[in-house]
């Protein structure tokens, strides 16, 4: 589904994408970790277009899209969530999901019906239970819990129906219970709607529970890539993530909603 | 719930303030009344199409009065210019505020299109100086324009109809026309998907964006249907005045109509039309005691915007909704659902 | 509408030519004054003031009133800014402070309902009718000739003190504690209130330093200038098109668009007297469209 060919990105002197190759098989549930400053949410931007790589390709669905904007990336199927919440406060939880749904659907400049239109109400109520939103459907995004911010943000992405969804920490900043469910619903999602996922995420045991394939990086290179067990038991892996665990807390802490 | 429901009933609304205002004008026996609410129609369409830019897109236009203007202006000199009248004979108004509109809004477009390009501080310069070069343009081409006098002389309005626009009770049935049908236009536009496109660009620009919309076409086509709209209500004081001036493009009507909004209320699609009646109502009543109603205003604008830093309809709304949600205590939910609802009726 | 002709003939006249250049100096140089007040209020504490051509106006009032007093034509343009540096003080500490957090639709209004109450206190105060100072009695001197053209020695007095003037004030900005304490407040106001420095206070001398300049700009031009209330209005749209062109934030900037439109007026004022505020307004486009971050700004404002 979605390759990654030699990545290079440089930012002056510092190399933040270093010659990143990977593949991500469709239909898979693949997990990105690495300590802080690994380079994972560059790479995330360059997928969707939000930085141009230096060097290397972008392959989606057998096209190259690098260099390409990130409107008609979102346009060939890739949508994302962001790490702060990324939604639109001074909507309803409902309205802003059926104006994602009403713009997927080429209803964006529609004139004609009243908002929203029947198909993208539908829709809408799927998305609604799909996500377990319908409690708070009507209140307002800005005023709902942290949590529900993150999961509205996902909501949005997949809202346009994405064959590949991007997931930069959806767990950030939330408390450990939160954690764990919001992961359960990651991979609910998953599940049901038949698309590629790739998340990133700073907590090991969550990847482990979660993903089938995990990636590690480190300093902006693939440090190792396999399944859960032969992640746990690379000491490689052990030695740069235990490294780093009180960077990870600490950045957890500073994404905490104030 | 039958979808086409809220349209209907805009529609049917406007309907009925249309047949209400006309039974006004038949039993109303003076004029003051019906020219006061011709003035307020023209005003209350430049204020609630700068609505559609401020508080549904995120668009802070400094410089709205020039398509009010444009409008009245385009009107003015198609009317003017003896063979085009003589050419439309008793079709000459219909066509000249369908001119109006058209090019106001073409008008709009091409300003629009330059621009949406820039973010909030350089667009609200770049509106303005527009603005402002429309009004140097008018200055300039005196022989046009009537330059700093004015569209003088009176605006020939052939009878159409039926309908005689020197009569007091003809303007005010034909303005309260073009008003509704202004309002209704905007109406559906906030009620429509594209209403709820614009307020996700108000929202957060980058992020609708990133669901594959292309803002700058939606911040264009807002700016091109507001500047229309504004431009029928430049027709409208065109039709009442029977002149237009470069003042109509100035920068204190725009600045005025801004703050009508926040006076009346941001976050609610009538708000701004109570904005302008209480503004009216300043200024008149002012008026009875000194001429210093710039003094006035000044004073109500720093009350509003520094002690209720809300518009009043917002107020209102504010306040009902914090009453409701006491009394249903005990179903904190449904009462978060009332007021998620009127917000959303409010379309805010 | 142009008149190519005329302006091509002052061209080649040197007469013309120096006149013109003295206007379009002088002009260019009060611009240059009122619009380093914008950019020094802007490019530290980011608030567009809105209200600046009523620091301008009150500086022009203040000092026809101190010059009928006093008869002194510079204690006069030292009344000017005093004045309008102290209105300027209470205004930021009563109002815009309140503001600063809010979007720019909320400083825009408070702007505009000060300019509204202050042209009203204005007419109040001292009439609605045009009033004129005259030139002072120091400078009633004959003008100047050079290359066959008149320059009256006023005019080049009112320029070099309006550059003077400016620059020292961004000098002292980028130079003295004061303009090092209050630039890191407004990067870090936290920061700075922990280090026992009350910031409030800071930002509002720096809100009332870009007044001052209005009003010395202000007070500088009264006697060239018929006073009138509302007369803050041209003088604000014209230093907003400065700091555009310029550069927001960037002082060079606006001394550079301050001359060109300093020589648009006076020599548009000879090839085409009813387009100057249009061929102003034409230039402010025609950057706002290539180049949104002025002729010499670095960053874009969002």
């Amino acid at each position: 589904m979605l390759r990654l060919d030699h990545l290079v990105k440089k930012f002056g002197g510092l190399t933040a994408t270093n010659d990143v190759t990977l593949d991500f098989p469709a239909g898979t549930l693949s997990a990105i970790i690495g300590p802080n400053g690994a380079g994972k949410t560059t790479l995330f931007n360059q997928i969707t277009g939000h930085l141009v790589p230096t060097s290397g390709k972008i392959v989606f669905a057998g096209e190259d899209i690098t260099g390409m904007k990130p409107a008609a990336i979102v346009r060939k199927g890739i949508g994302r969530a962001f790490q702060v919440a990324n939604i639109f406060p001074t909507m309803t939880v409902e309205e802003a999901l059926a104006s994602a749904v009403s713009a997927h659907a080429h209803a964006a400049f529609e004139l004609s019906s009243a908002f929203p239109r029947r198909d993208v109400k539908t829709r809408t109520e799927e998305l609604l239970a799909l996500l377990g939103m319908e409690p708070v459907a009507r209140r307002i995004s800005g005023e709902i819990s942290h949590g529900d911010q993150k999961l509205l943000d996902v909501g949005l992405a997949l809202a346009l129906d994405p064959k590949l969804l991007l997931l930069d920490e959806p767990a950030a900043g939330m408390g450990p219970e939160e954690r764990w469910q919001m992961m359960d619903t990651v991979q609910r999602l998953w599940k049901s709607q038949n698309m590629t996922l790739i998340f990133i995420e700073h907590d090991i045991d969550l990847v482990f529970r979660t993903a089938e394939i995990i990636h590690v990086l480190r300093y902006g290179a693939v440090l190792a890539s396999g399944q859960a067990d032969e992640i746990r038991g690379n000491p490689e892996v052990i030695e740069a993530y235990l490294g780093s665990e009180t960077d990870a807390t600490e950045a957890d802490s500073r994404e905490e909603p104030a | 719930m039958n979808l086409a429901h809220p349209f209907v009933r805009a529609a049917g609304l406007a309907l009925v303030c249309f047949v209400l205002l006309i039974v006004l004008a038949l039993v109303y026996p003076g004029t003051w009344l019906l020219d006061t609410l011709t003035g307020l129609f023209a005003s209350g369409l430049l204020v609630m199409s700068l609505h559609l830019l401020v508080g549904y897109t995120g668009l802070v236009s400094f410089g709205h009065a020039a398509y009010f203007a444009s409008g009245g202006y385009i009107f003015g000199m198609f009317l003017q210019t003896p063979d085009i009248v003589a050419a439309f004979g008793a079709w000459s108004v219909p066509v000249a505020t369908l001119l109006a509109l058209l090019g106001t809004g073409l008008f709009a477009l091409v300003v629009g299109l330059i621009c949406a390009r820039l973010s909030e501080i350089y667009f609200a310069f770049l509106t303005l100086a527009f603005q402002m070069l429309l009004v140097s343009v008018i200055q300039g081409l005196v022989q046009y324009t009537g330059g700093d006098q004015g569209l003088m002389g009176g605006i020939p309005r052939p009878e159409f109809l039926g309908l005689d626009m020197v009569q007091v009770k003809d303007r005010f049935v034909f303005s309260a026309f073009l008003f509704l049908a202004g309002v209704l236009v905007i109406r559906l536009v906030t009620l429509s998907s594209l209403g709820a496109t614009l307020r996700m660009v108000r929202d957060n620009e980058v992020r609708t964006a990133f669901l594959g919309v292309n803002t700058y076409r939606v911040k264009v086509l807002a700016f091109t249907i507001a500047g229309a709209v504004a431009g029928l209500g430049g027709v409208i004081l065109a039709i009442l005045t029977s002149a237009a001036y470069p003042e109509w493009a100035g920068w204190a009507v725009s600045g005025e109509a801004i703050f009508t909004i926040m006076l009346g209320g941001l976050h609610s699609f009538y708000g701004p039309l109570v904005g302008v009646v209480v503004m009216r109502f300043i200024n008149d009543v002012t008026l009875i005691y000194t001429t210093h109603t710039d003094l006035a205003k000044g004073v109500a604008i720093l009350f509003v915007v520094l002690v209720l830093r809300r518009g009043i309809l917002d107020w209102i709304i504010d306040l009902r909704a914090a009453r409701r949600g006491r009394k249903e205590d005990d179903n904190v939910s449904r009462a978060l659902s009332k007021a998620g609802k009127e917000a959303e009726d409010a379309a805010s | 509408m142009l008149n190519i002709d005329a302006l091509m003939n002052c061209f080649g006249n040197s007469a013309c030519l120096v006149t013109q250049s003295a206007t379009g100096l002088i002009i260019g140089m009060l611009l240059f004054l009122v619009a380093s007040g914008v950019t020094l209020i802007f490019g530290v504490l980011h608030v567009v003031n809105f209200a600046h051509g009523a620091f301008y106006m009150i500086g022009a009032y203040a000092a026809y009133s101190a010059y009928g007093v006093t008869g002194n034509y510079y204690l006069s343009v030292l009344a000017g800014a005093v004045a309008a540096a102290i209105v300027g003080v209470l205004f930021e500490r009563l109002a815009i402070s309140r503001v600063y957090k809010e979007n720019l639709l909320m400083q825009l209004l408070v702007c505009y309902a000060f300019v509204l109450i202050c042209d009203d206190a204005v007419k109040i105060i001292w009439g609605a009718e045009y009033l004129a100072m005259g030139i002072p009695s120091e400078f009633r001197v004959p003008p100047l000739r050079i290359a066959g053209g008149v320059v009256p020695p006023f005019y080049l007095f009112l320029a070099g003190s309006a550059l003077a003037v400016a620059i020292l004030s961004v000098i002292l900005i980028r130079y003295s504690r004061f303009g090092k304490i209050v630039r890191a407040a407004a990067e870090n106001a936290t920061m700075v209130s922990v280090l026992g420095i009350r910031v409030p206070l800071y930002f509002a001398a720096l809100f009332g330093l870009g007044c001052a300049l209005a009003g010395m700009a202000g007070a500088l031009a009264a006697p060239v200038r018929s006073l009138t209330p509302g007369m803050g209005l041209s003088i604000l749209i014209e230093s907003f098109i400065v700091t555009v062109i310029g550069g927001m934030g960037s002082i060079p900037g606006a001394l550079l668009a301050a001359i060109l439109l300093g020589f648009t007026r006076s020599f548009g004022s000879v090839g085409f007297p009813l387009f100057v505020d249009g061929a102003m307004f034409l230039m402010m486009v025609v950057i706002l469209v290539f180049r949104p971050q002025g002729l010499l700004g670095e960053r874009m404002v969002r």
